[in-house]
């Protein structure tokens, strides 16, 4: 057995286990320290954490994130009217956005061709090809409904805001109102929840 | 240690019960693994999913309990039974007993691989077994402990050597993990409730989740490392010292380290946080036992070159290393942020189990098979072949899983440049990018798969051409009395163990105690902490002394390491269970489940679905802009079990009732892709016609009641009245849609569940609800003593 040392002669315990002896050799000080320094980091961190509350909570964090989301929807929508739509749903490059989006979100409750209809069967979303509407034909209507979801959401439309963010949604609309004219006569639907409030 | 006595005895090992849980080992590994190559085949082929009980969800679970419990848990007996009866030079105290265990084992093993694919589970990750099967599973854990203590009792050799710690630590803690994390009110053969639910259930869970891998799939391999590693390199141990100090830290630290797979969840942050540096702190005591490993070899590199058992051994022990630094890496919040719920976890856990313990059995079968038949192992070049295909599909593996996981959690968190939306709203564009690298897994795994193979060939080969022997050698018996006469006093009030009890509980102190009386804690721990490394400076040969005495003492030892693996568990649960955080819980109250809903539930648990979906929107702005608010405490006080998830193979689920109308969900059962265009969920097309169970809703309701959900008093016929009721309410709304379904079908029971979820009460309406007159009445229970308490702050 050749001596092998850097720590100048390990010492090698004389008991035997079933043939296996071992050494005693010093502990690797690279090893010890990346453990020290794991305590130290533990210890300055919890101090930092628990007894000095140093960190802006995770709830916090959101709050904030969302508060500045909406601040800027905000400001977003106030350049957004009616006409403004109908512009951009002129728009080859914004529809094509909005085709995109329209093609992996929406296809599947309204289908590709907005008929609601896949082969003759109903999907679950309504029809946006035709001149009814459920919740008002104003392009901002429409932008309301897909932002914030139809009024009881178990039976509709889910908002989409949150998801797509409100660049998308606006792209979207663009899409869905290429494929009308500004002007064109409209109706609403018969379980329209705005009839209602008339 | 003079124990020189001259009476001697000739036994033989028992090596049979070796070679039978040898070859139950590969057997059930080449199954698990098989099943493996299977569900990661249907990631990316969802039309594999051919029948219910060949879908994924029901398959995962039957996947990972096949490695872990059946492959690992034969491999790791089969070693303990080995070098235990060696290192005690003493036969098994008890054939009988070895043989219940590995009988018993075999079919727990059967039973798991029948109830699974049925659907019948408990719904908690790698506990899913049934409650009948449980109750075996400790009765069997029971035996294997008295059979191995028994023969440390009755050994012929003074001293505990290294290996013996590491199973020491197993069985103990084994133990107390898999009863305290399985605690359920049964309602029928087949299904029972969870004892703990939502928050409390998530914790004790990955208590347990975490520390099966750490002393199912660590500490007993580390000990099998420790016996055959330096036989089969014929090199003493590279530092006994170190093996002392990587042993108690790792046992003392690991299980504090659970709560990393809850970061950024509704769990506590304290314990988030203490969860986090514990696993910072497990990095050096892990490397530790690669560092014995390894520096083993010193003076026998050349070994590597020439025997595929060092090969396997080094392979083994250098994928443990790299594992335990990746898996401190991942407990960091913010990394945790980008890699959980995704493939880079699961990468994770295949370097461990196929490079750490996969590499280590298949070491530990080349060197045992010839020396258990007495012959010479058939084929060196297979064996070496078997180790490069193994190498080869690891690398490829657990490569594609990083770049997956990296690619898939920087997609979903990416948001555009003002942080106001995200990048990548769709959830599907992120699991189409990954598709190519879900391939390459399978690759990976089937060429491990191959190898595996080549090993039972070459090993049934090696076996056929010997013959089965039982080694027998002369002894030295020990004299009773010279070894195992430690007493309480000298265990507990030696200095280490005094100095180590005197700081930890200070460091106690300062968690707990109030403002003020905290940081005084803090200072006296600091304090303490001084004069233990002056006192051992001082005298650390007595200290060295006592340790090589408590060597010699099995019962004391076996004390002190049930005593290093409670304290984890214990400060960081109890605390959770008992104690209020009403503040948490006050913010949100979970709606309770109606019969209907709750039957929905227990179909969502059985089909598995907990294994693509969470329920747990995290803390981060990416999770809230894509699945809503980030989920609350209380949100999920009901859940019996929690169904928070480990892994985002489709979307969180926390806020879809209401999201869609019934008929989406009715259109997404029947053809995933129908909705969800490039989806790879199955389908489940079985719910439409299968019947869910009505006959022991009543049963349910009740064993809710018991475990504290405030359900109000109802009677069978009700029970049942309600669940119907309920189903013709959707069967009418899915019929405005020309949709047809029965109201007594699982399809109905489903949606009613993914409807409800999210639904959530202000505390005030509980309030309400439960003073009016001829309200319902809330039944105070164990399950949740948070909701019990009044809202005081701590």
């Amino acid at each position: 057995m050749s001596k092998d040392n850097s720590n100048a002669g390990p010492t090698l315990r004389e008991h035997s286990y079933d043939g296996i002896q071992e050494y005693d050799q010093k502990l690797p000080n690279w090893w010890l320290f990346t453990w020290y320094i794991t305590m130290v980091f533990f210890v300055i961190c919890w101090v930092g954490y628990y007894q000095f509350g140093i960190g802006m909570s995770d709830e916090k964090d959101i709050e904030t994130a969302m508060a500045k989301i909406a601040d800027f929807q905000k400001k977003e929508l106030e350049l957004i009217n009616d006409d403004k739509l109908w512009e951009m749903s002129q728009d080859p490059k914004i529809v094509a956005a909005g085709a995109a989006t329209f093609s992996t979100t929406c296809v599947a409750c309204h289908a590709a061709d907005l008929s609601a209809h896949i082969g003759g069967v109903k999907l679950p979303g309504l029809p946006l090809n035709d001149q009814e509407w459920k919740h008002g034909s104003n392009p901002t209507q429409i932008l309301t409904i897909v932002r914030k979801g139809a009024p009881d959401l178990t039976k509709g439309m889910p908002p989409w805001e949150p998801q797509l963010g409100l660049q998308r949604v606006v792209e979207v609309v663009a899409f869905v109102l290429s494929k009308h004219e500004k002007g064109e006569p409209s109706t609403l639907a018969a379980d329209s929840p705005l009839k209602v409030e008339k | 240690m003079n124990t020189l006595s001259t009476q001697k005895q000739l036994i033989t090992f028992d090596d049979k019960v070796v070679r039978q849980f040898m070859w139950a080992s590969i057997i059930w590994g080449i199954v698990g693994m098989l099943v493996g190559v299977l569900i990661a085949s249907q990631l990316n082929f969802h039309q594999l999913n051919v029948t219910p009980w060949l879908s994924f969800g029901r398959l995962r679970p039957l996947h990972t309990n096949a490695v872990i419990f059946a492959f690992v848990g034969n491999m790791m007996f089969a070693g303990i039974y080995y070098s235990t009866q060696r290192l005690c030079k003493a036969r098994m105290a008890s054939d009988l007993l070895s043989k219940i265990h590995f009988w018993g084992w075999q079919a727990i093993i059967l039973s798991a691989a029948i109830t699974l694919p049925l659907g019948f589970t408990r719904g908690q990750e790698y506990a899913e077994l049934i409650w009948p099967i449980n109750i075996a599973v400790a009765l069997i854990w029971v035996v294997f402990a008295v059979n191995f203590f028994w023969t440390l009792a009755k050994r012929n050799e003074p001293s505990l050597y290294v290996a013996l710690w590491f199973y020491i630590a197993t069985i103990i803690t084994v133990a107390m993990l898999y009863i305290d994390n399985h605690l359920s009110i049964p309602t029928s053969w087949t299904h029972s409730y969870t004892l703990f639910s939502g928050v409390q259930n998530a914790l004790v869970q990955w208590w347990y989740g975490h520390n099966a891998v750490a002393f199912f799939l660590t500490t007993p391999i580390l000990g099998i490392m420790y016996y055959f590693l330096p036989k089969a390199v014929e090199r003493p141990v590279y530092s006994y010292r170190l093996s002392i100090v990587h042993f108690w830290s790792l046992v003392f630290i690991y299980i504090w380290a659970g709560p990393h797979h809850l970061l950024n969840t509704s769990l506590p942050k304290w314990l988030q946080m203490l969860g986090m540096f514990f696993s910072l702190m497990l990095w050096a005591p892990s490397w530790g036992g690669m560092l014995n490993g390894l520096l083993t070899l010193r003076g026998a590199w050349d070994k590597l070159r020439t025997d595929p058992v060092v090969k396997f051994f080094i392979a083994g022990v250098t994928f443990y290393g790299m594992s335990t630094f990746e898996g401190p890496l991942l407990s960091i919040r913010a990394v945790n942020a980008l890699s959980h719920y995704s493939d880079w976890t699961i990468g994770h856990v295949h370097a461990g189990a196929l490079g750490w313990n996969g590499m280590m059995a298949a070491g530990m079968f080349y060197w045992l098979t010839p020396r258990l038949y007495g012959t010479k192992l058939h084929s060196v070049p297979m064996a070496n072949f078997h180790f490069w295909i193994s190498i080869f599909g690891i690398l490829l593996y657990v490569a594609s899983m990083w770049v997956s996981g990296i690619m898939q959690g920087l997609m979903l968190n990416s948001t555009n440049a003002a942080g106001t939306a995200l990048t990548y709203p769709n959830f599907i564009e992120t699991l189409t990018a990954i598709r190519p690298m879900m391939g390459f897994r399978i690759i990976g795994g089937s060429m491990y798969l191959v190898g595996m193979g080549l090993m039972l060939y070459n090993l049934v080969v090696t076996a056929r051409s010997g013959k089965a022997v039982n080694e027998s050698r002369e002894v030295n018996v020990i004299q009773r009395g010279s070894v195992d006469n430690m007493g309480v006093k000298t265990t507990f009030l030696g200095d280490p163990v005094t100095y180590f009890f005197g700081g930890l509980f200070l460091f106690m102190g300062w968690i707990f105690l109030p403002k003020g009386a905290d940081i005084t804690a803090l200072f006296c721990a600091l304090g303490f902490i001084f004069l233990a490394v002056k006192k051992f400076a001082a005298s650390h040969h007595s200290w060295s002394q006592w340790y090589e005495r408590l060597l010699e003492n099995w019962l004391p030892f076996s004390l002190l390491t049930f005593i290093a693996v409670a304290l984890g568990g214990l400060i960081q649960i109890i605390p959770t269970v008992m104690v209020n955080r009403a503040k948490n819980m006050e913010d949100r109250i979970q709606q309770v489940y109606t019969p209907l809903e709750l039957t929905g539930r227990d179909i969502y648990v059985s089909e598995g679905c907990y294994n693509c979906h969470s329920q747990m929107i995290r803390t981060m702005l990416p999770d809230v802009l894509r699945y809503g608010d980030y989920s609350r405490m209380g949100e999920s006080i009901y859940d019996h079990p929690f169904q928070w998830g480990s892994k985002r193979t489709g979307p969180d689920l926390a806020r879809e009732g209401g999201k869609y109308p019934h008929s989406w969900h009715y259109n997404h059962m029947m053809d995933p892709r129908s909705t969800s265009v490039g989806s790879n969920m199955p389908t489940f097309s079985h719910l439409f016609t299968e019947k869910f169970d009505q006959k022991t809703l009543p049963k349910k309701i009740a064993a809710m009641v018991q475990l504290g959900v405030p359900y109000p008093p109802m009677t069978d016929v009700e029970i049942k009245e309600d669940a119907i009721k309920q189903g013709i309410s959707i069967v009418e709304t899915l019929k405005a849609d020309k949709l047809v379904a029965s109201p007594d079908t699982k399809i109905v029971a489903l949606i009613a569940y993914l409807q409800k979820l999210g639904k959530y009460d202000t505390p005030e309406v509980e309030e309400k609800l439960k003073n009016a007159p001829g309200g319902p009445k809330l039944i105070p229970g164990p399950g949740n003593p948070d909701k019990q308490r009044p809202a005081e702050s701590e």
